[in-house]
């Protein structure tokens, strides 16, 4: 007898939105969440059986193909990425092709985030290749893989981080070519942002600072100091921080520390001693603490200015029996007694130092 | 027996001391190399699947289309799409900004920042933050992201206007009216007006109209 308020024509209608708005969504959140496997170089050939062997012939022609189109289509640039991952021969033979990098370059600079994704990943690949080959990436696209670390699409970042990985691992001179482009401030902006490219934002200035350290200028060292209050302890990363502040100086006579930064190392200090982390944090951390009390300035060692707190980390620290940590320890002990806070015999009586 | 046996494990003050004389003063310098082992790096690829996504192409290339406009930054006034909020600044200001332009005008300050957000240099023309972005960045000279690429064409413009003023102030006999191509739309006889032959009888304007009304009626007719 009730009768139905929406006419069938209508409630078809409604369904078939909802049922097309619902595949949308799903398409997209698939296009979202597609990943991406990291492998070595011809690691591709052993781990994946069912894959298309592309050789240095097939390479040429690709890249004749997409030099004479003037644009790569995204099938061309995903079986370039496979070729350079199945060999060295693959990305020198494509390297070696005037005006083929360009073409990667022109559709990393295009208008489609997709297509940008792909020309990155191809540049990845190809920076796996040796240092010729990084410093030519390096001088054609750096500029523009910089450009996009300040960017929204996280994948495009990602991507871009671990090319310039790559190439900071492998060129000295392609590392200097980045560092001018300003990679420290911008690596370290997306480091101290919770913004899940911490740990591969770590990654590069931890190889800054391994392989380019004489190159990095006076102005990012102080960008890195003035900044270092942002950084979280408990975020993913946070092991390369102490090796970073300590190789690049900022704890020295060349940087004033304010407050908010003698705080921050505090933190991280005593984070570091509050969960298992490997010697090479620890040792870095104390390097770092040493340099901190060697300012002479007890208002900047905050906790550690108390005795009570100081000889308990040592010992924490002593119980390690690590020599080369010992050794540091020494140092941080008497940075810590030349600032005559208290009594030497009374520190020293409390010390646990094994024989 | 127990702090006695602690006391052998452990260092005496004297020791402690002996050791610390012998430990420097100061800050501790980086070493290059570090002398602990660092954590190994390998250098690592994408491995990147093709026909990963499988639907309609259609709604794919829809999609994309909305995902360029949301990880862009776009410009309101002129639609144009860029990688960074930095480079939009900058195209908004140095295109769109009126008082900017003044300011660049009255030419008292530098005005063009550099492309890099970090780098805090200003410049009186955009040539000169392309050289700096050249020689300090180490940027291509063709970088894809240039807001002033645009200004040696406006240069050029006001050019040709002069020019054309000057044009404007020549006898008549030495105006030449570009030659128009005749439209045939497929069909093999040409009907148009031979502009050419105007040309022949120059200082009769009026008549050329009157000819010209004639022949459209003939046509027409």
């Amino acid at each position: 007898m009730a009768s139905n308020p929406n006419p069938p024509l209508e409630n078809s209608v409604l369904r078939s939105k909802i049922r097309e708005y619902a595949r949308d969504q799903r398409l997209e959140c698939r296009i979202k969440a597609k990943d991406s496997l990291r492998i070595g170089l011809g690691q591709v050939k052993k781990e994946v059986a069912a894959l298309e062997s592309l050789d240095t012939k097939d390479v040429l022609g690709l890249a004749g193909r997409i030099k004479r189109r003037k644009h790569a289509t995204s099938e061309d640039l995903c079986r370039l990425s496979l070729a350079f991952l199945q060999g060295n021969d693959n990305i020198n033979a494509f390297a070696a092709i005037p005006g083929a990098i360009q073409v990667l370059v022109k559709e990393l600079t295009g208008p489609h985030i997709q297509r940008q994704i792909d020309a990155v990943e191809c540049l990845c690949n190809l920076s796996l290749g040796d240092a010729h080959v990084s410093e030519k990436i390096a001088s054609l696209a750096g500029s523009y893989m910089v450009t996009y670390l300040d960017g929204k699409e996280e994948r495009l970042k990602r991507s871009c981080l671990w090319t310039l990985s790559n190439i900071l691992a492998t060129c000295d001179k392609a590392g200097r070519i980045l560092l001018q482009m300003q990679l420290v401030p911008k690596c370290w902006r997306l480091y101290s942002d919770p913004n899940g490219c911490q740990e591969d934002a770590g990654i590069c200035l931890f190889l800054v600072v391994t392989h380019c350290l004489h190159h990095v200028s006076a102005e990012d060292r102080s960008y890195i100091a003035k900044t270092m209050h942002d950084i979280n302890p408990q975020e993913s990363g946070s092991e390369y921080f102490m090796y970073i502040i300590h190789q690049l100086d900022i704890v020295g006579q060349d940087h004033e520390l304010g407050a908010s930064q003698a705080e921050c190392l505090l933190h991280f200090f005593e984070n570091t001693l509050s969960s298992p982390v490997e010697s090479f944090n620890i040792i870095y951390g104390v390097r770092v603490m040493a340099n901190l009390v060697a300012i002479g300035n007890p208002k900047l060692i905050g906790g550690l200015a108390d005795p009570q707190n100081f000889i308990k980390a040592l010992n924490q620290l002593f119980a390690l029996r690590d020599s080369q940590l010992n050794m540091d320890l020494m140092r941080l002990l008497r940075n810590y007694l030349h600032l005559n806070i208290l009594d030497s015999n009374l520190l020293l009586d409390n010390l646990q130092i094994y024989a | 027996m127990d702090s006695e046996a602690l006391s052998s494990v452990f260092l005496s003050r004297e020791q402690i001391i002996r050791i610390l004389s012998e430990t420097p003063v100061g800050f501790i310098k980086p070493t290059n190399p570090a002398t602990p082992s660092l954590p190994p790096f390998k250098k690592l690829g994408v491995l990147v699947e093709i026909d990963e996504i499988v639907g309609d192409q259609e709604k794919a290339a829809k999609i994309s289309d909305i995902r360029d406009k949301e990880q862009s930054y776009s410009c309101a006034e002129c639609r144009r799409m860029l990688p960074t909020a930095h480079l939009l600044d900058l195209h908004i200001t140095e295109q769109h900004d009126l008082y900017f332009a003044a300011s660049v005008d009255r030419g008292d300050k530098p005005m063009f920042c550099c492309f890099l957000e970090e780098c805090t240099t200003k410049f009186q023309t955009p040539r000169q933050r392309k050289d700096h972005c050249i020689i300090v960045h180490k940027f291509p000279a063709n970088y894809r992201f240039d807001q002033g690429k645009d200004k040696p064409k406006e240069k050029r413009h006001p050019k040709n206007k002069s020019i054309s003023m000057e044009v404007d102030e020549v006898p008549s006999e030495v105006k030449c009216f570009p030659y128009i191509k005749a439209f045939s739309f497929g069909h093999q006889t040409h009907r148009t007006f031979y502009t050419r032959k105007d040309q022949k009888s120059q200082g009769e304007t009026l008549d050329d109209v009157q000819s010209l009304k004639d022949a459209i009626n003939d046509i027409l007719d």
